[in-house]
């Protein structure tokens, strides 16, 4: 289970959340979603300490932390954390000196200490799962943004994570490479994993979330089922994002 | 040129070859993998996070800098000695262009860990990696394709460098060369006879550069 209560992140003045709670039961698909700057990516890059809450608590599978004003979060909490967790960015962020089965095999060799030849049959696994098994021994720079982003998405998963968390994953990619990557992050919420996308895509936010929230200045203004939240908002500034949205894609 | 003159000049570049191979290579090489532990080293606690290490690196890189590498060694050869310090010359030399690559080299170090995207720190901690798995699996490994070539230009400079240590009695060819010259009285022949070996030496290094830059360039950095 994901749980977090009265989280609050100020970058200097300026304060990006401000006390947002949610819950995600296991297996469970959410989709944040909110116009730029309403906090969403803030918030997801909390769930991994990508960015370090100023206060509230956060709870992953077993691991709650309590944060607090001017306290530092030890390097140890925030691994035991990170090893629960995977993200897939909106970038990539492949380590271009390593090849694709490189890549995946990196946090089973140096984070969970497992021998190479385990590692690297689990990192074939991964990359059938993702449809790239013949690009194994490619560098990144060889590989399209599709290809690379599902790399990416085999690397996040070879910890075995309580949870996968994406940045906008297909917001770098040429219109015609979104809907592989888009169907593979289906295909693990059909395997039931439990992940929290940040995404514009709202189609696919409908088909793949259990839950969607939408965020605007650093809070939450909407929640709910994708039905509920996309197609009868409550309130009034949901509706007006959700018009505009609506207005671009005619 | 006259018959005296090739004879002084074919008499002279096989030992000036020899010292050049025996002593200023060995010296350049010797001090230049010490140096580059120190620039590592160096350029690690500019940008640690305790802020002791961060003050003591500056602190030497400012010093190293600011002086003279001339009077550096002046001051390890012919000054310690009166602190209860004697060295030979060629730890002197070793010393004093061990230091002189560490700081130089660190700004090189420090500037191509600085070069390498967030995005790659952070996706090292995404999988789960401490600050010096990161640095260590990640990082340097990006960073050193960096930092090679402005690296290899050092190497170069240091090779031509340690003719300096000819002033603190060490034997390498530069020193040779003023012997003979001395001898013979012919410094405008046997000083450019040097001087074309440095060039040799330089250009041979220059060729290796290019290689090692070649094979590193395998993957492009995004």
């Amino acid at each position: 289970m994901i749980e977090i209560r009265n989280l609050h992140k100020s970058f200097g003045s300026l304060e990006v959340l401000k006390g947002i709670d949610m819950t995600l039961e296991r297996g469970k698909v959410l989709a944040i979603i909110g116009p730029s700057g309403s906090g969403k990516t803030t918030l997801l890059r909390c769930f991994n300490l990508l960015e370090v809450p100023d206060r509230g608590i956060l709870t992953v599978g077993k691991q709650t932390l309590d944060f607090e004003a001017g306290k530092k979060v030890r390097e140890k909490e925030a691994v035991a954390l990170r090893k629960q967790t995977g993200m897939v960015f909106q970038s990539f962020n492949l380590f271009p000196h390593q090849t694709a089965i490189e890549n995946i095999m990196e946090a089973q060799v140096t984070v969970q200490k497992k021998s190479k030849s385990d590692s690297r049959q689990r990192a074939a696994e991964l990359l059938a799962k993702v449809g790239l098994a013949d690009k194994a021994e490619f560098y990144p720079h060889q590989l399209s943004g599709g290809q690379q982003q599902r790399i990416a998405i085999a690397r996040a998963m070879a910890v075995d994570p309580e949870v996968l968390l994406f940045d906008e994953p297909t917001s770098a990619l040429d219109p015609q490479l979104v809907g592989e990557v888009l169907k593979v992050i289906k295909q693990l919420a059909a395997d039931g994993m439990t992940m929290i996308i940040v995404t514009h895509e709202m189609k696919f936010a409908a088909d793949v979330a259990d839950r969607v929230i939408l965020m605007d200045g650093g809070v939450i203004i909407e929640e709910g089922p994708p039905e509920n939240v996309l197609e009868n908002p409550q309130s009034a500034r949901a509706i007006q994002f959700l018009n505009r949205l609506a207005s671009y894609e005619i | 040129m006259t018959d005296r003159q090739i004879e002084i000049l074919i008499d002279s570049l096989l030992p000036l070859l020899k010292a050049g191979v025996v002593f200023t290579i060995p010296l350049a090489l010797v001090s230049f993998a010490l140096g580059l532990i120190v620039a590592v080293a160096t350029a690690l606690a500019r940008l640690s996070t305790i802020r002791v290490l961060r003050l003591v690196a500056r602190f030497y890189v400012w010093i190293i800098r600011g002086t003279p590498l001339l009077v550096q060694l002046f001051i390890i050869f012919y000054g310690l000695p009166y602190a209860g310090i004697t060295l030979d010359p060629f730890i002197a030399s070793v010393i004093g262009f061990t230091l002189s690559v560490g700081a130089y080299g660190s700004e090189i170090v420090r500037a191509a860990i600085l070069s390498i995207h967030k995005g790659q720190w952070e996706a090292a901690y995404s999988i789960g990696m401490t600050r010096w798995q990161a640095l260590r699996r990640v990082i340097l490994p990006q960073a050193a394709r960096v930092a090679i070539p402005p690296l290899g230009s050092s190497f170069i400079s240091l090779v031509k460098d340690t003719s300096l240590a000819a002033t603190i009695l060490y034997m390498e060819m530069f020193r040779v060369a003023q012997q003979i010259s001395a001898a013979k009285y012919e410094p405008l022949l046997i000083y450019s006879a040097a001087g074309a070996i440095y060039l040799l030496f330089c250009s041979v290094l220059s060729w290796l550069q290019n290689i090692t830059e070649k094979r590193l360039a395998r993957y492009s950095a995004s």
